[in-house]
């Protein structure tokens, strides 16, 4: 029987267990949330969603990182790398969380990227401690009244 | 904003409970230890703001402007879409 999972944007969809992305601590402000699906639909690429497991509600709009900054330096905190398993670096992908206001354009939160172990599907909210990125990286899309 | 200056090995105290000692200045970095109760939320300011954005993050964005963005981050990247799959 196949697993199935109410979402916040596609309704219940189907889903494999090694399709579920797990985040050792959560993330900032949202601790309890451990599991996620990672949802790329081809008609909303580049986006992607990340979807809790666990929460329905709970979902976040993301992209790859090289999509937003395409020289963005990754750094990585021994203690984040740790939590996903010390992958080696071809074995990581690198995305942004973004976030929506009906004022301004998009943001990217560039000073803390998800970095995903490709190999053990761990994965982190990985602050950085130095403040060479913003968390409010403005991207395009200005929004449409 | 309180500006005190301490040498490695000196504490400051805030409140009753608090407690911010500099352990170690190596170069641009400093090391401190931090005793306070445990209901006591520590954090470097970065996490915070991150969890603050998470939470907007988390909300639901209008159908339109994750298109117009969708949009936008194609034509950026030069992934530009054939007419039949648009």
């Amino acid at each position: 029987l196949v697993p199935r999972l109410k979402t916040r944007d596609f309704g219940e969809i189907d889903y494999s267990e090694d399709s579920v992305i797990e985040f050792p601590h959560g993330l900032p402000a949202f601790e309890n949330e451990r599991r996620f699906l990672m949802i790329q639909p081809p008609s909303m690429a580049p986006l992607i969603f990340l979807q809790s497991a666990q929460t329905p509600s709970i979902a976040f709009t993301a992209v790859p990182v090289a999509t937003v900054e395409p020289g963005y330096d990754v750094s990585v905190l021994p203690e984040d790398l740790e939590a996903i398993g010390c992958p080696s670096p071809d074995q990581v992908a690198a995305f942004v969380i973004l976030a929506f206001s009906d004022e301004g354009p998009a943001t990217a939160n560039l000073l803390a990227p998800i970095i995903v172990n490709a190999a053990s599907r761990r994965a982190v909210q990985a602050v950085r401690s130095d403040s060479r990125y913003s968390h409010r990286h403005a991207i395009g899309g200005v929004p449409c009244s | 904003v309180l500006v005190i200056r301490r040498r490695a090995g000196e504490t400051v105290v805030i409140g009753n409970d608090v407690e911010i000692e500099v352990l170690e200045i190596c170069g641009s970095h400093v090391k401190m230890g931090i005793r306070a109760p445990s209901q006591v939320l520590i954090l470097r300011k970065e996490v915070q703001l991150t969890g603050a954005e998470n939470r907007i993050a988390s909300q639901l964005p209008r159908p339109l402007h994750l298109e117009a963005l969708r949009d936008g981050l194609r034509n950026a990247s030069g992934l530009r879409l054939s007419n039949e799959s648009r």
